[in-house]
C-alpha cells in the first residue's frame, strides 16, 4: 500500500496521469459548458447532488417503464406479453452487468469476459446433468498443459514420418460423474458449476489482474479480452461450437394470462427477473450496510480508506471478483432453459451489459440490474417489430437490429453523460508498450520479403498458404499499431473496418473499377466508417473507448456486413480476382507465369505463388508507409497525444485532429487489409470481420507487439493458420485448433509479463546490455 | 505596446471562484511576474488564458480575441506555456518534443510523411529553443535519462520550439538552487532578447523581483497590488498578505 503510494507520487513526475475529463474536454478542443460541474466544487456539494440525482434517475426509469406500457395498452396489449419475453435473457444481461459492476467496484478492472464466465458456468452444469454425453454426466475438465506434450514434441520432431511418432497420455478432457442414474443431482452440479466459476474468479483476480494493477487501461482490456477469447475457445474445443437448446433447470414454465386473452406472459420469465432483482437487493443492503461493503466503497475512492476499515484491499479486490463470477455463473445456468447454450452470441451479451453497466455508472446496482432487464425487452420487443410486414426487411436485417441496440444504446449514454467511468483512488501511470524509431528500414525489409518468397516459391503449398494468411495477418495487425500502438487508442473495431473495405470493394467497386482503384476505394469506404468510430474518441478514452468500439463492431457486423442492400443476401459476397495487365493475379490461377516462372514445389496447388508476390508488395508498401508514420512529425503528433493530450494541446497540436486522422488512416490500412483477405479467399464473409475477428485481431497484435511495425510481422506470423502454428502443426503435431486458445494464453503472460508483445522482447533483448549499461552509467552520474 | 489584455477574466469551479475578475496586461517584449501565495489561482490563471479550464470575461492576445478558442489555436497564434509539473512527451526524444512543438500540421505534411518522412524541415524553432537554454548536447537523450533540472530546460524549450510571441511559465524554478535560478534569470533575458514576451509565475522572489519588469499580485484569485519591482517590494499590502513582515525583510536584503 504504502509502497503504491509512494511510487505514485515519483511516477507523477516522470509521467503524468491521465489527464481528467474536465481538463481533456478543453485539450480537445470542446468547450466545456459554462455550467458544467468541475471538481473541486463537486465536494461540496456532493450529498445533495446524490440525492437530486438518484431521485431523478428513479423518475426518468418509472417513466421510461410506465409510458410505454400504457401506449402499449391503449393500442396493442399482445405487446406487452411480447416484451416480457425478453426478462429472461435481460435478467442474464442484469446479472452479467452486476458482475461486472462488482469488479469494478473491487478492482478497478473493467471484465470483458464476465459473459463468457456466465455461459462457461452453464456448459459445466450441462455437462455434469449429462446434456453433452446422452444423459451420462460429465465433468469437463479444462485444456492444461501436459507435461508430456514437451516430451512427445521434442521425440516427434525429430521422427520425419508421421506414422512412427510416439503418442503418450494426454490429460483427461472428461471425467465419468456417476450418481447411480448416471449424471449428478441438480443442486450439486449447480454448486460445483458454482465453484468452477468462483474459481476463475479467484484466478483472473490473484493470477491475473492483481499482476496488472499498475498497468495502462491498453494492458488491462487486451487482457480481459484475452480471457473472453480463451474461454469461449476452451467451450468450443471442449462442449461444442454450435447452438444447443436445453430443457433444465425449469424455473417455472407455465403460461400465464393474467388480463385475458391478449397478454400472454411466460412465469419463468418473470421468475428470473424477479431473482435478478433479489440478487441486486441483496447486493444493494450488502453494500450499503455492511463493513465488507462499506470497505469496497471506500477502497474504491482511495485504497487507503479500506486499510484504516481492517480489510485488506487485496482480500476485498478477490472477494468482489468471486461475488461477480458467482452472480455472472447463477444466472448464466439459470435462464439456460430460456437462452439456450450458445458458445459466441451468448458471451457477447456483455455488450448490452457493459452498456446497462455505464447507465449504472459502474456503482449503481439497482440501475445496472433495471437497465439490463429493460434492454432485454427492448430486444424482445423489437424482434416483434422486425417481424411486422410493414418493417424494411431489405434494408435493415432483422435479428440484426436486435443485436446491433446496445450499441445505441452505449453511444447516447456516453454523449449524453460525457463522463462515464469514475475514476478511482488508485489511479497508477503505468506505460504503454515502447514505440520505438525505426532508423534502418532497408535491410529488415530486404531480408523479411526475401524469406516470405523463398517460402512462397521453394516450399509446398500448406506454406505457400500460411505466408499468405501471415501477409494478410501482418497488414490487419498494421492498423492497430497506427490506432493503438501510435496513439493509445484502443479500437475493438478494427476487422469490421476491413469487412467494410471488403464488402465496399466487392458490391460497388470491383465490376466497374481496375484492380488497384477497386481495394483502395474500399478502403476509403473503411476510412470514413473509422472516422465515424472516432467520433466518440474524441468524447472518451481508454475502456470507454474499448466498450464503444466493440459495441460498433457488432454493429457494423449486424447492420452493414449483414444488410441485404450492402452486402449480399446471405451475407456472402463474391470477390472477383484482381487483375494487372489483363493476367489473373488471384490465388487460384496457379498457371499464372511471370517471368516465365510459377512456384517450385506444388505448382498446381493453390494458392498461386504470383498471389502470394502480390500480397508481399502490398504488405511491403503498408509497412514502409507505417514506418514512416513513425519517423515523421505526423508519427510525433500521435505520440505526443498518445503520451499527453494536454502537453499536446499546449504545443499546438489538434487532439482531435490528430485522433481524426489517426482513425482514418488506421482504417483504411484495414480496409486494404480486409481486401486482400477478399482476395485470398475469394469471396467476403460477415463471420470472418465480426466482433468476434477483431477481438482477436487485438489480441493477435497485441501478443506480436503493438507500437512496432516488427511487432506487426510477428502478430501475422503467430495468427490463425499462419506460418508460426503451421510450423508447431507439422514437427510437434499441436494441432490448429489450438492456436486462439495458445494465442490467448499467450496473450495474458504478454500483458502481465512483458507488455512490449514478442518484437519488444526481441528488440530489448538484443539492446538490453546496451541499454543496462546506460543505465547505470546514468544512476552513478555518468553522462547527462 | 500590448500583446496581451485581459478583461474581467475568471475562472469559477462550480461555486469557487478561483480568479475573480482579473484584469492584466503583457506588453510587447516584457517580461511580466506573476506571485501570490499557494492556491491563489496562479497556476489556473495561466490555464484559462491558454485554454485548459474555461474562462469569462474578454481575454485579447495579439489583436485576436482567444476567449473561445481551443488549447491548440491558442498555441498556434504564439501563446506558449510550459507546465509545473513539466508534463514532457516521454515517448519521444528531447529534439523530438520539441519537433513536435515546433511543426505545423497540414494535409500535405501529412502526405508527404507517408512517403517521405526524412525530407528537411525548417529547424530554426528547435535549434533556437536548443541554444537558447543552452541544451543541445541533450538533443538525442530520452526524458527519462536525464535530471529533474534538465528536465524542466526541456519543458520550457519545447514551449520555445514554437517560436511563440509569449510564453506563460509556470514555477519554472521550482527545485532549482540559488545558482540554476540566477542562471535561469539570465536565459530569461536572452528569451526577451530573442523577442519573445513571458509570463512568469514563480515562488522565487529573488528571481521574480530581480528579472521582472512589472509584476502582479494575487490572493484567493483577486488581484491584490500591481506595479514595478521597487513598488512591489514596499507595498504594504503585498507584505502583508504574501511576504510576511520578516520575508519583507528578507526579500529587502537580497541582492
Amino acid at each position: 500500500m504504502t509502497a503504491t503510494t509512494a511510487s505514485r507520487s515519483t511516477q507523477r513526475l516522470n509521467s503524468p496521469a491521465e489527464p481528467s475529463e474536465q481538463e481533456s474536454t478543453a485539450a480537445t478542443g470542446c468547450p466545456a459548458a459554462p455550467g458544467a460541474p468541475q471538481p473541486s466544487g463537486r465536494k461540496r456539494q456532493l450529498g445533495h447532488v446524490i440525492n437530486t440525482r438518484t431521485a431523478r434517475n428513479w423518475g426518468i426509469g418509472a417513466v421510461c417503464l410506465v409510458v410505454p406500457i400504457a401506449l402499449m395498452w391503449a393500442f396493442d396489449k399482445s405487446q406487452i406479453g411480447q416484451l416480457t419475453l425478453g426478462l429472461g435473457s435481460g435478467a442474464l444481461i442484469a446479472a452479467i452487468a452486476l458482475g461486472v459492476v462488482l469488479t469494478y467496484k473491487g478492482s478497478g478492472v473493467v471484465n470483458f469476459s464476465n459473459g463468457a464466465v456466465a455461459i462457461f458456468s452453464a456448459y459445466i452444469f450441462h455437462g455434469l446433468r449429462g446434456s453433452f454425453d446422452n444423459g451420462n454426466g460429465k465433468l469437463y475438465m479444462p485444456p492444461l498443459p501436459n507435461p508430456l506434450a514437451l516430451v512427445e514434441g521434442t521425440w516427434n520432431s525429430f521422427v520425419t514420418n508421421k506414422s512412427d511418432w510416439v503418442d503418450l497420455p494426454n490429460l483427461p478432457t472428461k471425467i465419468d460423474i456417476d450418481f447411480g442414474n448416471g449424471r449428478m443431482p441438480m443442486v450439486t452440479a449447480f454448486l460445483v458449476a458454482l465453484v468452477y466459476a468462483a474459481l476463475l474468479g479467484l484466478i483472473f483476480h490473484f493470477l491475473i489482474f492483481r499482476p496488472l494493477r499498475h498497468a495502462p487501461p491498453l494492458a488491462k482490456v487486451v487482457t480481459s479480452v484475452g480471457l473472453f477469447l480463451l474461454l469461449i475457445n476452451v467451450i468450443t474445443l471442449r462442449f461444442t461450437g454450435t447452438f444447443k437448446p436445453v430443457a433444465e433447470p425449469d424455473l417455472g414454465k407455465k403460461t400465464l394470462k393474467p388480463f385475458g386473452n391478449d397478454i400472454v406472459i411466460q412465469r419463468e420469465q418473470l421468475i428470473a427477473a424477479g431473482l435478478v432483482v433479489f440478487v441486486t437487493a441483496v447486493l444493494t443492503v450488502v453494500f450499503k450496510r455492511t463493513r465488507f461493503g462499506l470497505a469496497t466503497r471506500a477502497a474504491a475512492e482511495n485504497e487507503k480508506g479500506a486499510v484504516v476499515l481492517g480489510f485488506s484491499p487485496e482480500f476485498l479486490a478477490g472477494a468482489n471478483w468471486v461475488l461477480s463470477t458467482v452472480v455472472a455463473g447463477t444466472f448464466g445456468i439459470l435462464v439456460s432453459a430460456i437462452t439456450g447454450l450458445d458458445p459466441i452470441t451468448l458471451p457477447f451479451l456483455i455488450i448490452p451489459a457493459l452498456g446497462a453497466a455505464l447507465l449504472g455508472s459502474f456503482n449503481s446496482f439497482w440501475i445496472t440490474s433495471f437497465a439490463g432487464l429493460g434492454i432485454g425487452m427492448i430486444q424482445a420487443l423489437t424482434k416483434t417489430f422486425t417481424a411486422k410486414s410493414w418493417f424494411p426487411r431489405e434494408w435493415i436485417p432483422q435479428s440484426g437490429l436486435e443485436r446491433a441496440l446496445p450499441f445505441f444504446i452505449i453511444i447516447i449514454v456516453l454523449f449524453v453523460r460525457g463522463r462515464s467511468l469514475p475514476q478511482r483512488g488508485a489511479v497508477s501511470a503505468g506505460r504503454l508498450p515502447f514505440a520505438p524509431k525505426p532508423n534502418k528500414i532497408l535491410w529488415p525489409t530486404v531480408l523479411l520479403s526475401a524469406g516470405a518468397l523463398v517460402t512462397v516459391f521453394a516450399f509446398g503449398y500448406d506454406w505457400r498458404q500460411a505466408s499468405i494468411n501471415t501477409l494478410v495477418g501482418a497488414a490487419l495487425a498494421l492498423s492497430l499499431v497506427v490506432i493503438t500502438g501510435y496513439v493509445g487508442q484502443i479500437s475493438l473495431a478494427q476487422a469490421a473496418l476491413a469487412g467494410v473495405a471488403g464488402f465496399a470493394m466487392s458490391k460497388f467497386f470491383q465490376s466497374w473499377l481496375p484492380f488497384p482503384l477497386a481495394p483502395l476505394a474500399g478502403a476509403l469506404v473503411a476510412a470514413g466508417f473509422g472516422l465515424l468510430i472516432a467520433l466518440p474518441a474524441l468524447r472518451v478514452r481508454g475502456v470507454n473507448l474499448a466498450v464503444v468500439t466493440l459495441a460498433a463492431a457488432l454493429a457494423i457486423e449486424e447492420l452493414v456486413l449483414k444488410n441485404a442492400k450492402l452486402a449480399g443476401r446471405s451475407g456472402v459476397l463474391a470477390v472477383d480476382p484482381p487483375r494487372i495487365n489483363g493476367l489473373d493475379f488471384g490465388p487460384g490461377n496457379t498457371n499464372l507465369r511471370v517471368f516465365e516462372i510459377k512456384a517450385f514445389k506444388d505448382p498446381n496447388v493453390p494458392p498461386s505463388a504470383w498471389f502470394g508476390v502480390l500480397c508481399l508488395v502490398v504488405v511491403v508498401l503498408l509497412a514502409v508507409m507505417v514506418a514512416n508514420v513513425r519517423r515523421s512529425g505526423t508519427g510525433r503528433r500521435f505520440l505526443a497525444v498518445r503520451s499527453n493530450e494536454r502537453a499536446a494541446a499546449a504545443a499546438g497540436v489538434s487532439v482531435a485532429g490528430t485522433k481524426l486522422l489517426a482513425f482514418g488512416l488506421s482504417a483504411f490500412i484495414a480496409g486494404i487489409g480486409g481486401a486482400m483477405s477478399g482476395y485470398r479467399f475469394g469471396s467476403v464473409a460477415p463471420s470472418n470481420f465480426g466482433a468476434l475477428a477483431s477481438i482477436t485481431l487485438l489480441a493477435f497484435a497485441y501478443l506480436g507487439g503493438i507500437s512496432s511495425v516488427t511487432g506487426a510481422v510477428v502478430a501475422g506470423m503467430i495468427g490463425v493458420n499462419a506460418l508460426a502454428f503451421t510450423l508447431l502443426d507439422k514437427r510437434t503435431g499441436i494441432d490448429l485448433k489450438y492456436t486462439v486458445i495458445l494465442g490467448a494464453v499467450g496473450l495474458i503472460f504478454t500483458a502481465i509479463q512483458n507488455p512490449e508483445g514478442i518484437a519488444g522482447a526481441l528488440r530489448l533483448g538484443t539492446g538490453q546490455f546496451r541499454r543496462k549499461r546506460h543505465l547505470e552509467l546514468v544512476e552513478i552520474g555518468g553522462p547527462g | 505596446m500590448s500583446l496581451l489584455n485581459t478583461f474581467g477574466m475568471s475562472v469559477t469551479f462550480g461555486g469557487l471562484r478561483a480568479v475573480d475578475e482579473i484584469d492584466f496586461e503583457v506588453p510587447k517584449g516584457s517580461l511580466v511576474g506573476l506571485i501570490g501565495p499557494n492556491g491563489a489561482g496562479k497556476t489556473t490563471l495561466i490555464d484559462g488564458l491558454t485554454g485548459f479550464v474555461p474562462t469569462s470575461g474578454r481575454m485579447v492576445f495579439d489583436g485576436h480575441e482567444i476567449g473561445s478558442l481551443a488549447a491548440h489555436k491558442r498555441a498556434a497564434l504564439g501563446l506558449g506555456r510550459t507546465w509545473q509539473s513539466l508534463e514532457l512527451f516521454d515517448e519521444l526524444s528531447v529534439e523530438e518534443n520539441l519537433q513536435v512543438a515546433a511543426e505545423r500540421q497540414s494535409a500535405k505534411a501529412f502526405l508527404l510523411d507517408l512517403v517521405h518522412p526524412q525530407r528537411s524541415r525548417d529547424r530554426s524553432g528547435v535549434d533556437f529553443a536548443l541554444d537558447v537554454l543552452g541544451i543541445r548536447d541533450l538533443a538525442t537523450k530520452m526524458p527519462n535519462e536525464i535530471s529533474q533540472g534538465q528536465r524542466k530546460l526541456v519543458s520550457a524549450a519545447r514551449a520555445l520550439a514554437a517560436r511563440p510571441k509569449l510564453v506563460c511559465m509556470d514555477e519554472p524554478a521550482a527545485g532549482l538552487d540559488t545558482r540554476e535560478s540566477q542562471e535561469l534569470g539570465a536565459r530569461l533575458g536572452d528569451i526577451i532578447d530573442a523577442g519573445t514576451s513571458v509570463l512568469l509565475v514563480d515562488h522565487d522572489m529573488g528571481l521574480v523581483l530581480n528579472v521582472c519588469d512589472y509584476i502582479y499580485v494575487i490572493e484567493f484569485g483577486s488581484k491584490i497590488a500591481e506595479g514595478t519591482p521597487a513598488e512591489i517590494k514596499n507595498n504594504p499590502k503585498v507584505i502583508e498578505a504574501y511576504l510576511g513582515q520578516s520575508a519583507g525583510a528578507t526579500v529587502g536584503a537580497r541582492p
